[in-house]
């Protein structure tokens, strides 16, 4: 198992930066999210945490950064969010660290639904 | 012929979306037009920032579902294929108004209808449930996550409107449109 790091793009979609480290356990996705293939593109993102919480079985800090994401994006990352969930409730430590824009109460809103949704507490970090 | 289907009905279309016409676009809605177009609304539509991330958000929203939905489609040299319709952002004093138009199947289009429907018989926290809801259920053939629509009402903080102009026995011409209030 190594890092996967995707760096991040803003052409015609938008590619978020993806950096999740295998030695530290921190997970960080950040930029923007609108993409040709959603689903592709996240796929490789849950197969890691899943590797990771099977087999490393360390801690994880994950750390999200999305100043935006489509309605496709945010399904995936409820898939993410659910792996992390299963992880902790297997024993494994789960820290959710989510930054957003003060002024950005949809985001808000947004991060509020994915703990209602999954049961993860998210800590919510405005700047 | 499928063109002038539209070119038609646009006519209809314009007449209703005639005054204070910020932006304006007929044509595919491919990757490189929905990136102009994404940029001019993220960054020039108002002097709001609050307010053009919801107009950047619906747009890509209702986009989107030009792109994969319309009954009319364009093929790229590349051979990728993207939906062609129309929008148009009109401003006015206190709101903006965001409408997209495209050719769609009669029969296809009535999910859509009554899911629209059914966003504005909700208020905001049941919308919330709502798309908590259909999020969790299985993705949509194109990836989406169902959810598109419940995200335009939640981002624009207005019921969306809406209107089916018959072309004939089977086709029609879809308009939604909703406001975004500057404060």
């Amino acid at each position: 198992m190594e890092d996967l790091i995707i760096e991040g793009a803003h052409d015609n979609f938008f590619t978020p930066s993806v950096n999740f480290n295998l030695k530290t356990g921190i997970c960080e996705l950040s930029g923007e999210s609108f993409l040709e293939d959603t689903v592709e593109f996240y796929k490789p993102l849950i197969d890691w945490l899943e590797s990771y919480t099977t087999t490393v079985k360390k801690p994880i800090a994950f750390i999200i950064k999305l100043t935006y994401f489509n309605t496709s994006t945010s399904r995936c990352i409820l898939d993410l969010l659910n792996v992390l969930k299963d992880y902790e409730d297997e024993g494994g430590e789960v820290v959710v660290n989510w930054h957003y824009d003060e002024n950005d109460t949809d985001m808000e809103e947004d991060i509020e639904d994915y703990m209602i949704d999954t049961g993860l507490e998210i800590n919510l970090i405005p700047f | 012929m499928k063109t002038e289907l539209l070119e038609d009905k646009k006519h209809i279309y314009q007449s209703m979306l005639a005054q204070n016409v910020q932006i304006s676009y007929t044509g595919a809605f491919d990757g490189q037009v929905l990136s102009v177009i994404a940029k001019n609304i993220e960054y020039s539509l108002s002097e709001n920032p609050r307010v053009n991330k919801k107009m950047f958000k619906i747009f890509i929203e209702l986009a989107q579902n030009i792109s994969f939905y319309s009954h009319e489609q364009q093929k790229a040299s590349d051979g990728s294929i993207s939906g062609i319709g129309t929008l148009t952002i009109q401003e006015f004093d206190d709101y903006f108004t965001f409408a997209t138009g495209n050719i769609t199947d009669k029969i296809k289009i009535q999910p859509v209808i009554d899911k629209c429907n059914a966003i504005n018989a909700l208020d905001r926290e049941s919308l919330r449930d709502y798309k908590r809801i259909q999020r969790k259920q299985a993705p949509s053939e194109k990836g989406g996550g169902n959810i598109g629509l419940i995200q335009v009402a939640l981002t624009a903080e207005n019921p969306l409107e809406y209107r089916l102009i018959p072309i004939d026995e089977t086709l029609a011409f879809y308009i939604v449109a909703v406001k975004i209030n500057k404060e």
